[in-house]
């Protein structure tokens, strides 16, 4: 499988933040799901792939082309979605449309419609009476409709309700099965990712902890919930995270094997990817 | 093509007031011969094609300062950051050169406001190139806010320079008749220009190394 996305050692700083040695790809095919907390890094790796703010160092690669030197190629092959949609929100949809279309060497009117009609959206209201939902999939109308190969999206859930939010899940999956090459999104609401995602990159700090496929991790990650009084010094180190309270504690482990010999009784429960963020940064609680 | 669009974008975003300042180019010459009939001609003229040329840079950059988030959509787009520049200047250009056809066509409907010559096109461009040409640098330098504290300053400190300006329907521009037209005039525009390529070279330096929020 061709990566489309290739991130090799960025690096940015700003006072109090910096994006460290960050590297990662992306394979075609796959929806990647980017997580971390607030403030980890997501928005500003996404920021610097598409050159809004400037890196430090490191090489990033779309489709095998340099960003550097193919900015405009490129960018003419994404679609992007930005947080809070990003509009001059006193035009209207057609307004603003006319105004991004004319970017894209491949924009169709036809798709346009398409989406506009799918989310019910009227071209001549002003964005500024759009809600955030609304204006969310306005943002994906726009994305969608220059035959876009990689989608690259900036915290898309984020403040939705659970319907719009099902809603646009729909439409990256029906995306990728229409010939999209990849759908790449940021989010800290990670049971949109046990949904759809096929690959994991976890930020923190600005730094990568994990880039693993989603049913990998988790099938290697487990809660264990067993009693207070058998955690040893030695046993402690089986686990990413513990929490501990009167009756017992919870841990999430990697080491199922091990754990299971320690704490044969012990009940083991499949995590969720909110789980395994939470024990990479060690603030597992449950 | 995509100058264009980027142009008909900053016309889109501020249209209400496109037709105030379009209003306001055609009314400023003949209020003038009216009110204040000894300005008539070059400082009609000037004052039109400043106020207009001004206006309405300072409305788009006041909607982009609104807006901050959608100028960094353009550039997550194919759009270069140094056409979004370059159309800032084609703009204010587009308005000059509609200031100047409005002007010409009232010269031939009211013969007082004066005759209209390529001298006269000629100063102003020069003169519409050094104020665009300091003042579009510095917002992208400064931003939106401290330029336009900045140039409060300036505005405060007009008293001082407008008696200065009033001399200039004084000024005696005969020395250029001297020259040949071509050296002349083409001299001036050609120093025109020059201090708009290297005011667009300063700005695209200064937008291309900044974070887009």
């Amino acid at each position: 499988m061709n990566d489309i996305l290739k991130v090799e050692n960025l690096n940015k700083s700003y006072e109090g933040f910096s994006l460290a040695d960050v590297t990662f790809s992306l394979p075609e095919g796959c929806i990647t799901g980017l997580i971390g907390i607030n403030g980890a890094g997501k928005t500003t790796t996404l920021r610097t792939l598409l050159g809004l703010t400037k890196k430090q160092s490191g090489n990033i690669q779309f489709f095998g082309l340099e960003m550097e030197k193919n900015e405009k190629k490129i960018k003419d092959r994404i679609g992007i979605v930005l947080d809070d949609g990003c509009f001059y929100d006193e035009l209207s949809l057609a307004g603003m449309k006319s105004i991004i279309s004319s970017a894209y060497t491949e924009w169709s009117e036809q798709d346009f419609k398409r989406y506009m009609d799918i989310f019910s959206l009227d071209p001549k209201q002003k964005i500024n009476t759009l809600s955030k939902g609304m204006k969310m999939k306005y943002a994906l109308a726009l994305a969608l409709s220059h035959n876009a190969e990689l989608l690259i999206m900036d915290e898309p859930t984020s403040g939705l309700d659970p319907l719009i939010r099902s809603q646009l899940l729909k439409v990256l999956t029906d995306y990728m099965e229409n010939g999209g090459k990849g759908v790449f999104f940021s989010t800290h609401i990670t049971s949109d990712l046990d949904k759809i995602a096929d690959l994991l990159i976890m930020i923190h700090n600005g730094r990568i902890v994990f880039q693993e496929e989603k049913d990998f991790l988790l099938d290697t990650y487990r809660i264990v919930k067993g009693d207070a009084k058998t955690l040893t010094g030695d046993v402690r180190k089986l686990f990413l995270s513990i929490s501990e309270t009167a009756f017992g504690f919870t841990g999430v482990t990697k080491q199922i094997a091990e754990v299971q010999s320690f704490f044969p009784d012990a009940i083991t429960e499949r995590p969720t990817i909110e789980d395994i963020m939470l024990a990479n940064i060690g603030g597992y609680k449950k | 093509m995509m100058l264009f669009h980027l142009l008909k974008k900053d016309v889109l975003i501020v249209k209400k007031y496109v037709l105030i300042m379009l209003a306001a180019a055609v009314l400023i010459p003949p209020f003038m011969l009216w009110r204040a009939p000894q300005y008539t001609g070059v400082l009609g003229f000037m004052l039109s094609v400043i106020f207009c040329v001004f206006m309405l840079l300072q409305y788009v950059s006041l909607k982009e300062y609104q807006f901050p988030k959608a100028a960094t959509l353009l550039c997550a787009t194919p759009y270069p950051r140094k056409m979004i520049v370059l159309s800032k200047y084609i703009f204010c250009m587009v308005t000059y050169v509609a200031c100047c056809l409005i002007y010409g066509i009232e010269t031939l409907i009211i013969p007082e406001l004066g005759s209209c010559n390529i001298k006269l096109f000629v100063l102003m461009l020069f003169i519409t190139c050094i104020f665009i040409g300091v003042y579009l640098p510095v917002q992208y330098k400064l931003g939106y806010e401290k330029t336009k504290f900045a140039f409060a300053v300036v505005i405060m400190a007009s008293p001082f320079i407008l008696p200065q300006l009033m001399k200039m329907e004084n000024v005696n521009l005969d020395f250029l008749s001297l020259l040949s037209p071509l050296l002349a005039y083409g001299g001036i525009t050609l120093l025109s220009l020059g201090i708009l390529i290297v005011s667009i070279t300063l700005s695209i330096s200064f937008y291309s190394s900044v974070d887009l929020p």
